[in-house]
């Protein structure tokens, strides 16, 4: 197949990107590292199972995690993504000045060593955290549901439990994610 | 009365009469012809079932009982899978060696009957087991199943009632029985080569693939003019195996050979049914009898063409390669040609070829999970893309796919995507 590059402009971290030239067969991870030099989402397996590259897409439905590796950028021509890049509250020179509340907690927990699957949980966790504001879950279903979000994100320095519990923590601790 | 009115009642008495007499007779089997040979009746001797043991469990794997009388988590041959009809459901039953809830008391003969002209010791079986087909097997491999089925630890599992509401029809079952059940079992054809019989042994007798590839009448017989042609099994088409269909989905009988024990090959992967096909049978298979099952299969037909010519580019839907390229590229490849282990290749999938698009949109619709298959191969599972593509997006990447690399030049229409995903309304 011959392939030729076509204009895409997208919306990353809440500013408008684009148009730029991208390759037609290119993934979104590519594009993030190559074109935006926006690095902290990871490429570990490229074949869409360990979700170490996933970002946030932001659509009507709400927002829901998406793997960089194997989705193609011009997927998300007009659309909307958010990397681990985009979460912390950054001033004026664009410095970090407060963790979101997902990270901060992960770091209270010790959740994370070498840290490279640390991009991917954080958006699992900023997901599901932003969907039981407007979704809260009864108190017996939390875990579950901690399970359904981010059970499929892989960690080889074994940091489940203390990611798990970051997030049970950070849950029960924001008013209105739980219910009963 | 008068003496025509009377006889009129007389002779219409007569004509009810006959009938119900014949109904009765039907009923009773009177009109049932047993492929059984009389020497069934003589038990066999201990040493004799023992020598059976291995040869039999051979052949239950051939034959495939697991399939549905091992229920999914199950204990061994203990039953219990549900089969949902339309007017009840029926649950496969414990064919352990136990005596009071398996058929720990069932005869040498009894096994015979039940498998070969579908009657059990407490009457007709319902076809659902596929005693149509069984009733080709010889009296020699019943022996040898019936044997290895009685070497089995007993499992006491009672039988789940099925949920007919009228159990009583069994006996009319008879009826079914003159209309489909064949008179005679398996005939060698003399004038083809021994490994083509074979392979038409297996395939018709052991392994029953027509019941679920030839299609059914409305008795729910199977058509014998359209011998495995192909037909709908739930939500999914099980294909056409005629020579024509086989060769269409890319199979000679060398590629067949290999693709059947290993459940994978350039042809894609087995799904659906077909992946616990290859887990409780077709793995099992000596080479030689997945060579005679694909020699009878595509009856030797040399293949036409390795490779079909792609639809011109210019008829085929942008926004289908688009989506490819978006969704689909990075695990099959830019040029449909797969990772080994991960994803299958697409320029060579059979599920691209086939006259219907049906399974292609089942799969991209839903997804497959995770696929370990014989010998340490192994795919990644498939997201679903249902809740991702509207009905139109589904219909213009089945369309790109196939006149790309399936020869199909036929245009995958809305209504097509609609009919298999009652989930995403």
């Amino acid at each position: 197949m011959t392939l030729k590059s076509s204009p895409l402009s997208f919306t990353v971290n809440g500013k408008p990107v684009g148009p730029i030239d991208v390759p037609d067969d290119m993934m979104l991870l590519d594009v993030l590292h190559e074109y935006l030099g926006l690095t902290g989402s990871r490429m570990a397996c490229g074949q869409g199972i360990c979700h170490a590259c996933a970002v946030i897409l932001d659509g009507p439905g709400g927002p829901r995690e998406i793997r960089s590796c194997i989705t193609g950028a011009h997927f998300f021509a007009n659309k909307s993504i958010r990397t681990v890049e985009g979460h912390a509250e950054r001033d004026a020179q664009g410095n970090v000045v407060r963790l979101s509340p997902v990270q901060q907690a992960f770091i209270e927990h010790f959740s994370f060593q070498c840290g490279y699957c640390t991009p991917g949980f954080v958006t699992a966790a900023t997901v599901l955290v932003e969907r039981l504001k407007t979704a809260p879950v009864a108190r017996r279903d939390l875990e579950a549901a901690i399970d359904k979000a981010m059970g499929q994100h892989i960690c080889r320095c074994t940091g489940y439990v203390r990611y798990f519990e970051a997030v049970r923590d950070l849950v029960l601790a924001t008013p209105g994610l739980v219910k009963g | 009365m008068s003496p025509r009115l009377r006889r009129f009642a007389l002779a219409t008495a007569v004509v009810v009469g006959i009938a119900a007499a014949g109904a009765l007779a039907v009923m009773a089997g009177l009109f049932e012809r047993s492929v059984v040979e009389a020497s069934a009746d003589a038990p066999l001797t201990p040493q004799q079932m023992k020598g059976l043991v291995e040869r039999g469990r051979y052949l239950a794997r051939a034959a495939d009982c697991a399939a549905c009388h091992t229920a999914p988590g199950g204990a061994p041959l203990a039953g219990g899978l549900a089969f949902p009809m339309p007017f009840g459901t029926l649950y496969a039953t414990n064919i352990t060696p136990d005596a009071e809830t398996g058929i720990g008391r069932w005869t040498r003969a009894q096994f015979q009957r039940a498998l070969r002209d579908g009657v059990a010791p407490r009457g007709h079986l319902y076809p659902a087991m596929p005693y149509v087909s069984y009733r080709q097997l010889t009296a020699n491999d019943t022996d040898a199943i019936y044997a290895y089925v009685m070497s089995r630890p007993p499992i006491r599992q009672e039988n789940r009632a099925n949920s007919f509401p009228f159990d009583y029809v069994r006996p009319t079952l008879a009826f079914w029985n003159l209309l489909n059940l064949p008179a005679r079992g398996f005939v060698p054809d003399t004038t083809r080569p021994n490994d083509w019989n074979r392979g038409k042994y297996l395939v018709d007798a052991l392994g029953h693939c027509g019941e679920c590839h030839t299609p059914r009448d409305l008795t729910l017989g199977m058509i014998a003019q359209r011998y495995l042609q192909g037909t709908r099994i739930e939500n999914v088409d099980a294909p056409d195996v005629t020579p024509t269909g086989l060769l269409r989905m890319g199979f000679d009988a060398a590629a067949l050979a290999r693709y059947l024990p290993a459940g994978t090959g350039p042809q894609g992967v087995m799904n659906f049914s077909m992946y616990d096909v290859v887990h409780n049978s077709t793995r099992w298979l000596t080479k030689d009898d997945a060579a005679a099952m694909a020699t009878y299969l595509t009856a030797l037909q040399p293949m036409v063409s390795a490779s079909l010519a792609a639809a011109p580019a210019s008829t085929l839907p942008p926004a289908g390669r688009q989506t490819y390229l978006q969704l689909c590229s990075a695990c099959h490849g830019v040029d449909g040609e797969g990772i080994a282990h991960v994803a299958p290749p697409m320029r060579t999938n059979a599920s691209l070829r086939v006259s219907s698009p049906r399974n292609l949109l089942v799969v991209i619709a839903d997804g497959l999970p995770e696929r370990a298959l014989p010998d340490g191969e192994r795919y990644q599972a498939m997201p679903a893309f249902g809740h991702v593509l509207d009905d139109q997006q589904i219909a213009d990447l089945a369309t790109w796919l196939r006149g790309n690399w399936g020869g199909t030049s036929a245009a995958v229409r809305q209504v097509e995507v609609q009919a298999v995903r009652p989930k995403f309304p």
